[in-house]
């Protein structure tokens, strides 16, 4: 069974009497470990897919079901508890939260969780060796650089350990090496724990990365080429 | 816990607004305080004004002579009165009086007076007539023809200390009673009614010229605590003769029993209009503070914070700094309220004294401590902080997480 099953999902958003469609009948099956890109232009529904997909937004109609539960039938606290455990988020302006440190912004989901400081602490510690960021950890994120931000999200969105992590427009507030090489060690993790990663993005580099890349255009699928190993 | 974490670090995020906001609930908060400790004094003024210039706390008098005021209704129980009454817990002392309502006249002048007749060592038990004086001394205890004037009545008959008065007024056996008196003292008490109108003459010495040998017309009792009046005037009144009444100061002064008991409504209306202004800062910063942060709120609710825990945080954030304002008010309230104990501010020099319910009004800011004048305006600036901030917390809850993430 798919990781994540997108059945004729369709998104219309409404401005007054207009009714603009992001997402026309889209069909999509991403599986456990892969990393897949969503690859379109400006307005082709990439961030809707993963808007829907990270269960922050309905579809309008379709069925999208992930990890086998179907998520229309989930209520607001479940669908929290949902992203909470499953889900993690990699926004394209990092979103980190400015009173927290680094390491307590990489914390936070755990925190959440309700998980001990030791345990938390033995989970982020080595994640963030790993993300170079030793020796920032007590740094505020408005001390850090835009790549030095974007690590600590990542760090955030994997050290729950969820089953998918979203990324939007991971770099797209990156300068090119910093994006290689964030995008490597993202692979890298893919790689190690399994986790699947799903990117919307039209940055070539990205796409380079990714192991799937999955065209929109105008809320249609256009293409979906799969690269070996 | 990361929720409180989150809590004080928001509210030190923008310090200059926050210490604004804090600023102002401070202040509302121990000018309260302050206010109610001056109301407070103010009627322990009143309160003093009467008791302690004139009635005492309870009197005790033969059945019909507090209504009547009539000469004839004597009693003669002093002594069982003062037993019984020293034995009350809160007994302070009990002084036995006669009176009588006659003319003082000086020269060509003559003003009806209301003549006191006081043991002198035990009225200064129940009264404080005797720090009041103004000129010349108060009675002695073997005193035999002194009078003590009210400054106004002083006034009238332009009477000075040495000053010799006549006092007509009719005695108990139907004679008219009549002696020379000798200016002793001139008191000054700031009640229009004590000052203009009463007298104090030794009580022997009354009871010769109205011709009631040994008998009195009440004994006047004072307690520790005026407030338990009306239990201890109960308790008395069960352990004396029954031809006697006990009368407590509020059936004495039933408006001023009436002001004091209105105070804790008009306390809790006072304290609504000054909260409803704070209240309205307290929104106006939670308000800025979660627009500015709607993107966050979009990233928190996207990472799985429950709607009720976002909620959670904006009333946390509400709440600490209700907790903080309610320490702060309270402290600089105490301290506000005990220099005006002390110092307090004289306004003799601007206004006069206003008779007001029965008593009298000083013309000078002082305040008295009451547990109940912190207790309401911090219980009620909590209340206050937490009903701010329900509505902008009930906001943030409320946020779409695909919406808010899209707001800049």
């Amino acid at each position: 069974m798919a990781l994540i099953e997108l059945e004729k999902i369709c998104k219309t958003y409404r401005s007054g009497n207009l009714h603009v469609p992001a997402l026309v009948d889209l069909d999509l099956q991403v599986d456990t470990g892969e990393f897949t890109a969503l690859a379109g232009p400006s307005g082709s529904g990439k961030t809707t897919a993963l808007n829907l997909i990270g269960c922050i937004d309905q579809p309008t109609s379709g069925r999208l079901r992930i990890d086998g539960r179907n998520v229309a039938d989930q209520t607001v606290p479940q669908l929290s508890d949902f992203r909470l455990y499953q889900i993690g988020f990699i926004f394209q302006s990092y979103n980190l939260i400015p009173v927290l440190t680094a390491e307590e912004n990489a914390e936070f989901v755990l925190m959440l969780q309700g998980m001990r400081p030791e345990e938390r602490q033995q989970r982020v510690r080595p994640l963030l060796e790993r993300l170079g960021l030793g020796g920032l950890e007590n740094r505020r994120p408005s001390d850090l650089s835009g790549g030095q931000q974007q690590r600590v999200a990542v760090a955030r969105a994997m050290a729950a350990r969820p089953k998918v992590i979203l990324a939007d427009e991971p770099t797209a507030n990156l300068d090119s090496s910093t994006a290689r090489e964030l995008l490597e060690l993202m692979r890298e993790l893919n790689r190690d724990e399994g986790m699947t990663f799903l990117f919307s993005s039209h940055d070539p580099l990205v796409l380079e990365h990714a192991g799937r890349v999955v065209r929109l255009q105008d809320g249609h699928l256009v293409g979906d080429e799969r690269k070996d190993g | 816990m990361i929720l409180w974490k989150l809590a004080f670090r928001n509210l030190r995020r923008n310090r200059r607004r926050t210490l604004l906001t804090l600023a102002a609930m401070v202040a509302s908060s121990s000018l309260l305080i302050l206010s109610l400790g001056v109301f407070s004094g103010m009627f322990v003024d009143m309160l003093a004004s009467v008791t302690e210039q004139y009635s005492g706390h309870m009197v005790v008098a033969g059945k019909g002579y507090l209504d009547r005021r009539e000469m004839h209704a004597t009693m003669d129980q002093a002594q069982a009165v003062t037993e019984q009454a020293s034995r009350l817990e809160t007994f302070r002392g009990a002084s036995p009086r006669l009176r009588s309502f006659g003319l003082l006249s000086l020269g060509d002048r003559t003003q009806p007076a209301e003549v006191l007749g006081i043991d002198p060592t035990r009225e200064i038990q129940v009264t404080q007539l005797h720090r009041k004086l103004v000129d010349g001394r108060y009675l002695d205890p073997d005193e035999d023809h002194g009078i003590v004037l009210g400054v106004g009545l002083a006034r009238k008959l332009r009477a000075e200390i040495g000053s010799e008065l006549v006092f007509v007024t009719q005695a108990a056996d139907g004679s008219i009673g009549n002696d020379l008196m000798t200016v002793r003292g001139l008191f000054d008490t700031g009640s229009v009614a004590n000052d203009n109108g009463l007298a104090l003459v030794p009580l022997h010495w009354l009871q010769e010229t109205i011709a009631l040998p040994d008998q009195l017309h009440e004994v006047a009792i004072t307690l520790k605590d005026p407030l338990q009046a009306k239990p201890t005037a109960a308790v008395l009144a069960g352990r004396l003769d029954d031809r006697l009444e006990v009368r407590d100061w509020g059936q004495m002064l039933p408006e001023m029993a009436e002001v004091i008991a209105s105070y804790g409504a008009s306390t809790l209306i006072l304290s609504m209009i000054l909260y409803a202004a704070a209240g309205l800062g307290i929104v106006n910063t939670l308000y800025m503070s979660v627009m500015e942060r709607t993107q966050e709120f979009g990233v928190l609710l996207a990472m799985g914070l429950h709607p009720a825990q976002v909620r959670r945080l904006v009333l946390l954030e509400s709440t600490v700094l209700g907790v903080l304002a309610m320490v702060l008010g309270a402290t600089l309230g105490f301290f506000l309220t005990l220099w005006m104990k002390t110092v307090g501010i004289d306004l003799s020099g601007s206004i006069s004294s206003i008779t007001y319910a029965g008593g009298t009004i000083l013309p000078r800011l002082h305040a008295e401590f009451e547990f109940r004048n912190f207790w309401l305006p911090s219980l009620l600036l909590l209340v206050t902080a937490v009903l701010a901030g329900w509505l902008p917390a009930r906001r943030a809850a409320r946020l779409q997480p695909v919406e808010a993430l899209r707001e800049d």
